[in-house]
């Protein structure tokens, strides 16, 4: 099967990551100074994941971590070479492994679903597949 | 031509077996992010033979009046109400750095006074944990319990709410009499503010904890304040609700 362009999958990279840089950021805000985001088909999933310690790691608030993250993705969206499809699958490799890790912990650790992290969990998901698409089509070749 | 296509071909495998070698540390990078999130989470705290911050508590409640779960003089002017969950962590933290500057000013002052209310939201340990200081209240030990039970929190949901741990909590509180406050925390009354001041923060709109309410000569009843970000914006608070 033959892969997408590369200008394809930069594209929809590009899309995901500044999704993935909004949520983020929304978790972020919400949760400074002790608040929590809003699950928008109410309950108090977000409210009780936001309250764990495992929303920050060493010290930080994860979110923060995830911004970081999405930002790097984007920068390796929006630039060619191989250098950006490594960096790209680097960081959407560590992104989508420690999302894993967060959902598992929300279903079997917490016991409560933000829809935010989910969100957010999908589209670290979606970016592993463009950049790892990316990566094995097309490192080597001319940008 | 198919010389240039041959090293072509060979860089292009040499970069993939370079993507192999990334993807190994990315994979490693996430190990140890596990482990070092683990380990916090691990931190079940709760030692009951080494509690933490006995005498820190002491001399910060030191010859500050307490009435149940109230801190402060009773006939302040301002009464703060907090709202906090003793299994949350943001409030451990609002209770080791933003709270202790209102007590020096305005509890101390008797400008204000604060009340704690249990606001369950962790999980159902919170509730035995609230009652436990309720009862500690009875005996004019709730704030010691409240302050000595954050400064010793363990992870939620990591099962440390235990008899023992709160009887150590109890007992480095300073609560005189154990027993009665054995009794006290399983009687349906107090277990019943628990419920109780839950519905409240719940019906004056808050969804996280800790959450403030004033209520003083400035304020309009109970006025639903929520997070203030720092002790400067709760200092603020109080002076307003003291009209």
């Amino acid at each position: 099967m033959k892969a997408p362009a590369e200008g394809t999958l930069r594209g929809v990279g590009t899309f995901l990551a500044t999704f993935g840089i909004g949520v983020a950021t929304y978790i972020a805000i919400a949760e400074s100074g002790g608040g929590s985001p809003v699950c928008v088909a109410g309950g108090h999933g977000c409210q009780t994941v936001a309250e764990s310690s495992y929303s920050h790691l060493l010290g930080v608030n994860i979110a923060i971590f995830g911004i970081f993250g999405y930002v790097l993705l984007l920068a390796a969206a929006l630039l060619r070479g191989d250098l950006a499809r490594m960096t790209g699958f680097a960081i959407a490799l560590v992104g989508f492994g420690y999302s894993l890790y967060l959902t598992y912990l929300e279903v079997f650790t917490i016991e409560a679903i933000c829809q935010w992290c989910v969100a957010s969990a999908v589209l670290m998901t979606l970016l592993f597949a463009t950049n790892s698409l990316r990566m094995l089509a097309y490192v080597g070749t001319e940008p | 031509m198919n010389e240039r296509q041959g090293g072509a071909d060979e860089r292009r495998q040499n970069l993939i077996k370079l993507a192999s070698a990334v993807a190994f540390i990315a994979v490693a990078v996430v190990v140890v992010l596990i482990v070092v999130s683990q380990n916090q989470g691990s931190d079940s705290g709760g030692d009951s033979s080494d509690l933490d911050g006995i005498a820190e508590v002491k001399q910060e409640l030191a010859g500050i009046p307490q009435n149940g779960m109230v801190l402060g003089e009773p006939g302040a002017k301002v009464t703060v109400l907090e709202f906090a969950d003793l299994q949350c962590p943001v409030c451990k933290g609002y209770s080791e750095e933003v709270l202790p500057q209102i007590v020096e000013n305005q509890v101390r002052s008797g400008e204000a006074k604060l009340s704690f209310r249990n606001f369950v939201i962790i999980d159902e340990q919170s509730i035995p944990a609230g009652a436990a200081a309720i009862a500690a209240g009875k005996q004019g030990r709730g704030w010691n319990f409240v302050e000595l039970f954050y400064r010793n929190q363990g992870a939620e949901r990591s099962g440390y709410v235990t008899d023992e741990f709160l009887t150590a909590i109890a007992e480095g509180a300073g609560v005189p009499d154990i027993d009665k406050w054995n009794r006290d925390r399983e009687s349906k009354a107090i277990l019943g503010e628990v419920a109780a001041s839950t519905r409240e923060a719940q019906e004056l709109g808050f969804n996280g904890t800790p959450s403030f309410a004033m209520e003083g000569p400035g304020a309009e009843g109970t006025e639903a304040l929520g997070t203030p970000e720092s002790a400067g914006a709760l200092e603020s608070a109080i002076s307003s609700a003291a009209g």
